[in-house]
């Protein structure tokens, strides 16, 4: 097996992780930063309905669903900035109870803010949480709660919740970090069964059979991104049409059967303990990467390690797009649609996007600080030879960063014999 | 078998097209913005990449009732169909500046401006988007437009349903003693992704009330009741069943029969309140009139890309009497009996509402009180 090219980083052990993440610490770790930044911000109440938001402001994490359904079932908080108990409405109020240790006072029953019959019923039972003259964030609105915001909130458009939650996840304790790391080890395993059952004749989506059927049984809470597989083609004219000109990735598995030499980009992530995984690598069917992809692999490796050296406590983010850009002709060596890197936590993205089209403006004020997470994935598309893409997570430190992604990049990798 | 990434098929979106340009009609809206996943394909014909859960809120599609415009947010023209042409495609962007420059370029008329959902931040840009129009919420007529469902999405939804019913029998043909939910769910999710279908409409698959020997919870015991809740999403139509089977040995589990029927009482009557036209309320009443405890969660959802109407929950009793079951509503009824000593037995199934009557969508099998004494997986 190939070494990974991520030594530039420090050792996972330099991070000090529990073995085990300490859930209710976690919590209380993160409500009281929520709370802090609420007495920052002037804000004495959050109305949260996203389910990346009700499981961070809670600690409550459930499969999620298909969007759709998610939206009929979700569960919300209230979180007031002098009370160190969420309120949660939930339909799931027995798993609740059990794993939150929430007062009965706190747990409610489920709302239905699709309805402007729910709407009322919860804001009967908001004006019982929150004085008239709160003030109130909220991070989504529903049709019906727009429709009806004067039963919920004093001013239109309310406060975004944002201006709390953003700052809040940005960095992480260690016990997310722990998290973190479990949901990428499920992942991790998992795709090594599927790397070692990769040969032609597979469907796409017998892929995706393996590798859910193998998380599952790991342990992951759910699935939340149908797996990406998809075959790279040597000349960007077989791909689809683009309104940017750039390739077109990720598109959809289908029950395509892979073929002897199909470069495959592929991409994923699961859920623990309410943390997204992401895997991203490059894969060649039933075949080694010829010289010339090889080359693509060492042009991705020294574009990724230049980023990573640089990554530390207090590097600003336009920094890295630089030293992308510098060994690429100057040209950016990621997809014109998403950036260098992102976050990663309770969404699959999340901030700091580094290197979107909000500029290199942007990009000068974003620092980052320690205890960020940033997924770098730089793009190599060599037109006429398909390409290479791969993406790791980082932890940024002090003095550094640490990867925390554990799978390596064959069939691709150092040529040079050297374990680097 | 499916291997490339197709629009839905003609039938299919233009039937469902013209039920979102008649509802703008019907509740004077001349734009339509939408973020949730499920109303951009309704509308749009086009299958997305899925994410599990909710989503924030962004114009991912915008539809315009003058011209019957559709603009569509994709990077990439994979899946668009013939009526979306380039030029109504717009790129994923992080600056919401540019969706405002993007809403404005439509040009659409000033008048009233409807959205599936809203967030603090496009509380301001719409308004600068559209200036001069009102911003309503559309709710209200998208889910008028999809509550009734064209003969192409019945069949749609007939086809997730069989997925659901065979990754169902999968885990079922798994369920013995010493199996862990983990390894139930794992079964439930290959077989469907085998199938062809790599998306669940759920991730919530099994439940085990340890009611009866040696289990934990996470494992199931000699005697468990065992509740699975299998849902997929096929062509971006859910197909959702629910069954609660006994494991082991079961002869020896007193009261059991009797639970399961008064399941089948229960059932009974939700069936015969499915009368077309008749008040979705009617639903709850058939939990009254055999005594069974109403549940906490909806007693029935409408089934179709993702949630619809009606949704029936005791805590929504106006939502309740105002909804119809007329024909052309599919929707996932869930049957739900309890003893304390026994346990729960749920079920749901999956109805499509006919002029006659209801009719079921699933074949999913039940246990039933005759197969006490035989061994579950040696069916």
């Amino acid at each position: 097996m190939a070494p990974t090219t991520t030594t530039l980083s420090l050792p996972l052990s330099s991070l000090g992780l529990p073995d085990e993440p300490d859930l209710v610490r976690m919590r209380r770790e993160r409500g009281a930063r929520i709370r802090s930044i609420m007495g920052e911000m002037g804000i004495d109440a959050l109305v949260l309905l996203s389910n990346s938001n009700v499981s961070y402001a809670t600690g409550a994490t459930w499969p999620l669903s298909d969007g759709g359904r998610a939206n009929a079932e979700r569960p919300v908080a209230v979180i007031l900035a002098d009370d160190l108990q969420p309120h949660l409405f939930t339909p799931y109020l027995a798993d609740a109870a059990a794993e939150l240790g929430l007062d009965e006072n706190h747990l409610h029953g489920p709302t239905y803010l699709d309805f402007d019959e729910g709407v009322a019923l919860f804001a009967e039972a908001l004006a019982e949480l929150v004085p008239g003259s709160a003030t109130i964030a909220v991070d989504d609105v529903t049709g019906a709660m727009h429709h009806d915001h004067k039963l919920l909130f004093a001013e239109w458009p309310p406060r975004a919740a944002s201006e709390v939650m953003g700052p809040s996840r940005l960095v992480k304790t260690r016990d997310e970090l722990a998290c973190l790391r479990h949901s990428l080890w499920i992942t991790e395993q998992a795709m090594h069964e599927v790397q070692a059952n990769l040969a032609p004749g597979a469907r796409q989506t017998d892929l995706t059979a393996l590798f859910l059927h193998r998380v599952f049984e790991l342990g992951a809470e759910a699935n939340v991104l149908d797996p990406i597989w998809q075959v790279m083609p040597d000349h960007q004219a077989d791909l689809p049409w683009t309104v940017h000109g750039d390739i077109a990735c990720p598109l959809l598995s289908t029950e395509r059967e892979l073929h002897e030499g199909d470069v495959l980009w592929v991409d994923s992530g699961i859920m623990y303990g309410g943390y997204h995984s992401d895997f991203g690598r490059t894969w060649v069917v039933g075949a080694e990467p010829t010289p010339r992809q090889q080359e693509q692999y060492e042009r991705w490796s020294e574009i990724n390690d230049a980023v990573v050296s640089l990554m530390r406590g207090g590097v600003v983010a336009a920094d890295l797009t630089a030293a992308a850009k510098a060994l690429h002709g100057g040209e950016q060596p990621w997809m014109a649609h998403f950036y260098l890197g992102h976050g990663l936590g309770l969404d699959s993205a999340e901030a700091p996007y580094v290197g979107t089209d909000l500029g290199d403006a942007y990009d000068q004020r974003q620092v980052l600080e320690p205890g960020t997470v940033l997924v770098i994935e730089p793009v190599i598309w060599d037109e006429g030879h398909s390409g290479y893409r791969s993406e790791n997570v980082y932890v940024i430190t002090d003095d550094g960063c640490v990867n925390l992604s554990d799978f390596d990049d064959a069939p691709y990798g150092p040529t040079d014999g050297g374990a680097a | 078998m499916r291997t490339e990434t197709d629009p839905d098929a003609p039938a299919l979106r233009n039937g469902r097209r013209e039920r979102a340009f008649a509802a703008m009609e019907e509740f004077d809206l001349d734009v339509l913005v939408l973020g949730r996943p499920a109303n951009i394909r309704y509308v749009s014909g086009v299958p997305m990449l899925w994410n599990a859960g909710t989503r924030p809120f962004g114009p991912g599609c915008v539809a315009v009732r003058d011209g019957q415009g559709i603009h569509l947010l994709s990077t990439w023209d994979e899946g668009v169909p013939e009526e979306i042409p380039h030029d109504h495609l717009y790129g994923i962007t992080w600056n919401p500046m540019n969706f405002v420059e993007v809403l404005k370029g439509i040009g659409a008329p000033v008048g009233r401006i409807g959205t599936d959902a809203m967030s603090p931040l496009f509380a301001q840009l719409l308004p600068m988007a559209f200036p001069g129009s009102d911003i309503v919420d559309a709710g209200p007529a998208l889910r008028s437009a999809r509550r009734i469902k064209t003969a192409e999405e019945v069949d749609a939804i007939r086809a997730a349903v069989g997925v659901a019913d065979h990754a169902l029998a999968a885990a079922l043909e798994a369920l013995r003693p010493g199996v862990s939910r983990r390894e139930l769910t794992a079964v439930f999710m290959a077989a469907m992704a085998s199938a062809g279908v790599t998306t669940p409409s759920t991730q919530d698959v099994v439940r085990i009330e340890s009611t009866g020997t040696g289990g934990s919870g996470l494992v199931v015991g000699e005697g468990d009741l065992v509740e699975f809740d299998a849902g997929v999403v096929a062509g971006g139509y859910a197909g959702e069943v629910g069954r609660t089977w006994p494991a082991g040995k079961l002869s020896d589990r007193a009261g059991l029969g009797d639970l399961y029927r008064r399941w089948e009482e229960l059932w009974g009557r939700l069936m015969d309140a499915c009368r077309p036209g008749a008040p979705a309320s009617d639903l709850l009443d058939a939990y009254r009139a055999s005594g069974e405890q109403i549940p906490v969660a909806p007693i029935a959802r409408g089934l179709g890309m993702g949630f619809d109407d009606p949704v029936v929950t005791r805590r929504l009793p106006q939502v309740a009497a105002r909804e119809h079951l007329d024909p052309g509503v599919v929707l996932v009824i869930t049957g739900c009996v309890f003893d304390g000593a026994v346990g729960s037995v749920v079920a749901q199934q999956p109805v499509l509402i006919t002029d006659h009557g209801p009719e079921v969508l699933s074949s999913s099998p039940f246990w039933t009180p005759e197969l006490a004494g035989a061994v579950a997986g040696e069916r």
